[in-house]
């Protein structure tokens, strides 16, 4: 034993020595996935819950783009002052940066929270048309309130395919690369 | 290696894969804008992500003026197509046009009014509000009304209408500038025929179109439609293909459509056609009646024509053989009904008005004028009164008396729009040294282009795709139309439209136009259409009446076409002169218009810089061309920079060996040669108008471009000329040789 212990000793080194690359890449890919990531800052932090749970108002009522076109689309300030005109805003901060941004003919710059990979496009009004719902990929927004809303599906090419599989859906490249 | 070694080496390697590893994220790289989305602060009424509109608007007038469609995608202009209703251009346009997303976020692009900052000149500027450039400008033309000068393009349609009341509210001054070759064009028009528009060809019906230098295809007066027509002329009949013949100096990329090209000297053009008249006369080949019209227009005789202009007689002088000019005259008699035009370089000869009436009355003798298949004259705006349309811009010989009365004083602010005279006079007209001088400079340029640097003040305009607009084009396609122009777009850049400036200024002064902006006086102008009851326009409601001319992109009547022509003044044949004694200065040099940057007012949008030549595919810079032999003479080849010295001044061009240049004639297209006008524009190439002597055509004072005679002298320094085709040699492929086609031995 004493005899083989300087080899040993190199063996164990070197598995040491190999295996660490390996684990910084799995470690990397694990803590990278969008699913991961914490909660976004936003400019405002607009509760969700409050619009969609407590109120009760459907995803589409804002975000109107999502049935007609590729995108979901953000509503313009002027959409939200529609009803936030006439809801009380002195004292509560985060409506307050929303008047003010609104009076002052500024754009509110949002942090995308689902950042699909590049080179790929997302039809939403073909994915809500064949019958899925928001939540499907989403998540419960409605129930997220402050701070923010998380991702809580991956949304890498894996998941795109694996769903389009099971639904049927074509996998051929310029489905999604076009 | 000792295992030492080896685990130090292993262990390096390792974690350097590890720290690499660990470096950057997913989307790194990308800009951070990619993580952002945007609220925006309105909701624009027609936006629909990832769906397009299509607004239909109007092509500048200098280009002709046609109907376009602009493809808007989530409030962006992205593409400018042609109008496939409007009847000029049938769905067709050119570059020019489709560039024009590439002025309204072009990135030299002045975003507010500016006040200079530094020395004239230096182009320093600060920016300022509007409400203070307005309040400068009111002043300045507040202190002296009558020796304020305003200097537009020609005026036209409902822009034209506003400057015109705005001019004779404030009583200032006003001139036109355009192209020196438009000027007499427009005067031989006048004389020849009795109108004040340009012509149109129905080439569809043609079988035979001379071209007397004319570059109809690419910049001549409107060249979409022509080009149309061209497409008709040569294809569109299943039976005739059209027959082309073109005479002149160069071979243009139109001369080089044509079955025949016949080169001429500079400047002869009118005498060719004058000799074609005498042949076809002689022979018979012409009724006797037509000719009286052609006898009028040009002052002359039978007996003189038969005289002095024989084939035999000028041949010398034209640089074709006397059968050449027979043929042609034959050919032109034989095919009817055939057409025949002038322009580009036969009117920016000294005897410009004349080359241009003795061609255009030749469609008198084989019975063209305004018969199908021949030349269409177009009417008058549909309103005379209101709408201005087919004005002429002021010839070059005013522009010199303005220079002068502005260096004198008696002009002491100048106010200029949409032209740069510093740039397009030529510099012996003074007209910069002058500007220099001159008391306040306003500009209301988009770019800081060379006369805008001039400029005391700086009120931006919009751009054409962010402003509201009639637009009379000239020429019409042979009855009334008129383009409206809308916005497609919002305003990019705090730039406010030209039109509601001067509306705003007229207020400032207490002389307040009819109109409050300049959408108000297109609405109110297009309502007066409606009042004529004609046209294509079926609605009564003014709103839906609007709408529908909107949608359609113009208002037009096929009936409303022009009466029956006949020459007014007579235009006694004149031979061309030149500047520079042939001893000294052996070549003529020739100036042309540039196929994509016209005469330098599209140089600053780099697409059209990118557009190559259609015969040499030069393109980012200026040439010269020169005959082979000429170059073996002389001792250079494509691309040895020479001297070109005129009487005028001198400047250095790379050589372009062409084999279809003349041997006497060196061609130089305009365009380039810019010393501001953004970064695509500036410091490339040269403006052949430094080197043209101030020679004027003689009867109506426009600058003869075309009537400079130079020399070339060696530098020894050689340079690569920008050219898409022809720099790479064709190589041989081992496996596939290329086939050769060589006669069979018998």
């Amino acid at each position: 034993m004493q005899r083989y212990f300087r080899l040993v000793l190199f063996a164990v080194v070197l598995l040491v020595v190999l295996a660490i690359p390996v684990a910084a890449v799995l470690a990397r890919t694990y803590f990278l996935a969008p699913t991961a990531q914490p909660v976004k800052a936003q400019p405002i932090q607009f509760p969700h819950q409050v619009h969609a749970q407590a109120m009760g108002l459907d995803c589409t009522f804002c975000h109107r783009g999502a049935t007609t076109s590729a995108q979901a689309t953000i509503p313009a300030l002027e959409f939200c002052m529609n009803c936030h005109k006439v809801i009380p805003w002195q004292g509560r901060p985060e409506l307050e940066k929303l008047v003010q941004a609104f009076e002052s003919g500024q754009p509110v710059q949002w942090t995308k929270v689902h950042q699909l990979p590049d080179h790929v496009h997302f039809v939403h009004a073909v994915h809500l048309n064949f019958g899925f719902q928001c939540a499907d990929c989403h998540g419960d927004v409605a129930a997220m309130g402050k701070p923010g809303v998380k991702q809580v599906r991956d949304l890498r090419m894996g998941d795109c395919l694996t769903c389009h599989q099971q639904n049927n859906a074509r996998t051929d490249c310029s489905v999604c690369h076009y | 290696m000792r295992r030492r070694e080896f685990l130090k080496l292993a262990a390096t390697s390792a974690t350097g894969a590890v720290l690499f590893t660990g470096c950057g994220s997913i989307g790194n790289g990308n800009p951070p804008s990619e993580f952002k989305i945007e609220s925006p602060v309105w909701n624009p009424n027609d936006l629909r992500y990832g769906r397009d509109a299509w607004f239909a608007t109007a092509a500048p007038p200098s280009i002709g003026g046609y109907g376009i469609i602009v493809r808007v995608f989530e409030g962006r202009a992205k593409k400018v197509e042609g109008n496939p209703d409007f009847p000029i251009n049938l769905g067709r346009s050119c570059a020019k046009a489709q560039a024009l997303v590439q002025e309204l976020y072009h990135p030299d692009r002045v975003g507010a009014p500016l006040r200079l900052a530094g020395q004239r000149g230096s182009g320093q500027y600060q920016a300022i509000g509007w409400d203070e450039a307005l309040g400068q400008v009111a002043g300045l033309i507040q202190q002296a009304p009558g020796s304020t000068l305003l200097v537009t393009e020609p005026l036209n349609g409902a822009l034209g209408a506003i400057v015109e009341q705005f001019v004779r509210a404030t009583g200032i001054q006003h001139a036109s500038l355009e192209p020196d070759e438009r000027v007499v064009l427009r005067e031989a028009m006048r004389r020849a025929f009795g109108v004040e528009s340009f012509p149109t060809l129905d080439l569809a019906n043609a079988r035979f179109l001379v071209s007397f230098s004319a570059d109809f295809l690419h910049t001549w007066i409107s060249p979409v439609q022509f080009a149309r027509a061209y497409g008709a002329f040569r294809q569109g009949r299943p039976d005739v293909r059209g027959t082309y013949y073109h005479v002149g100096p160069r071979l243009s990329g139109t001369a080089a459509n044509a079955d025949r090209w016949l080169p001429i000297r500079p400047g002869a053009e009118g005498l060719v056609a004058l000799s074609m008249a005498q042949v076809m006369l002689e022979e018979g080949l012409v009724e006797e009646a037509n000719a009286e019209p052609f006898f009028k227009a040009l002052g002359l005789t039978p007996e003189q024509l038969a005289a002095d202009f024989a084939p035999e007689r000028v041949a010398d002088a034209t640089g074709l053989s006397a059968e050449q000019i027979r043929e042609l005259a034959r050919a032109f008699a034989e095919q009817r009904p055939s057409v025949a035009i002038a322009g580009t370089s036969a009117a920016a000869s000294t005897n410009g008005l004349f080359n241009l009436v003795a061609v255009f009355a030749l469609n008198y003798l084989v019975g063209s004028v305004g018969s199908e298949g021949g030349l269409i004259l177009n009417p008058a705006s549909p309103l005379p009164d209101e709408l201005p349309a087919n004005r002429s811009g002021d010839a070059y010989r005013r522009w010199v008396e303005l220079a002068r009365q502005i260096a004198g004083g008696q002009i002491t602010t100048v106010l200029v729009h949409r032209a740069n005279p510093v740039y397009s006079l030529p510099p012996a007209s003074g007209f910069q040294d002058a500007l220099r001088s001159a008391g306040s400079v306003v500009s209301f340029s988009s770019f800081l282009d060379e006369t805008t640097m001039l400029a005391d003040l700086v009120l931006p305009d919009h751009t054409l795709l962010e402003q509201w607009g009639l637009v009379v084009p000239d020429p019409g396609p042979g009855y009334q139309v008129v383009a409206v122009q809308q916005p497609v777009v919002n305003p990019f850049v705090d730039s406010r439209a030209f039109g509601d400036v001067l509306i705003q200024l007229a207020a400032q002064l207490g002389k307040p136009l009819p109109w409050p902006s300049q959408e108000e006086a297109v609405r109110a102008l297009a309502d007066t259409l409606r009042g004529l009851g004609r046209g294509n326009v079926a609605a009564d409601h003014p709103r839906a009446y609007f709408v529908t001319m909107q949608a359609q992109g113009g208002w037009w009547d096929e009936r409303a076409r022009a009466g029956e022509a006949s020459p007014q003044a007579a235009t006694a044949p004149a031979n061309p002169e030149f500047s520079g004694e042939p001893g000294q200065f052996p070549f003529y040099l020739l100036p042309f218009p540039s196929d994509a940057l016209g005469y330098g007012e599209f140089s600053h949008l780099p697409w059209l810089q990118g557009l190559p030549e259609p015969v040499s595919t030069n393109v980012w810079g200026t040439w010269l061309e020169v005959n082979p032999r000429t170059a073996r003479d002389i001792g250079v080849e494509t691309g040895d920079v020479v001297r070109v010295v005129t009487p005028q001044g001198s400047a250095e061009l790379p050589v372009y060996v062409n084999p279809a240049a003349m041997p006497d004639v060196l061609s130089v297209p305009m365009g380039q040669g810019h010393t501001a006008f953004g970064r695509y524009a500036e410091g490339r190439g040269v403006n052949p108008l430094e080197l043209v002597a101030p020679q004027v055509e003689r009867e109506t004072g426009a600058l003869a471009w075309a009537a400079t005679r130079c020399r070339l002298e060696l530098t020894g320094r050689r340079m690569r000329i920008a050219r898409l085709e022809g720099q790479v040699p064709a190589f041989q492929l081992e496996e596939f040789p290329i086939i050769q086609v060589t006669r069979p031995r018998t």
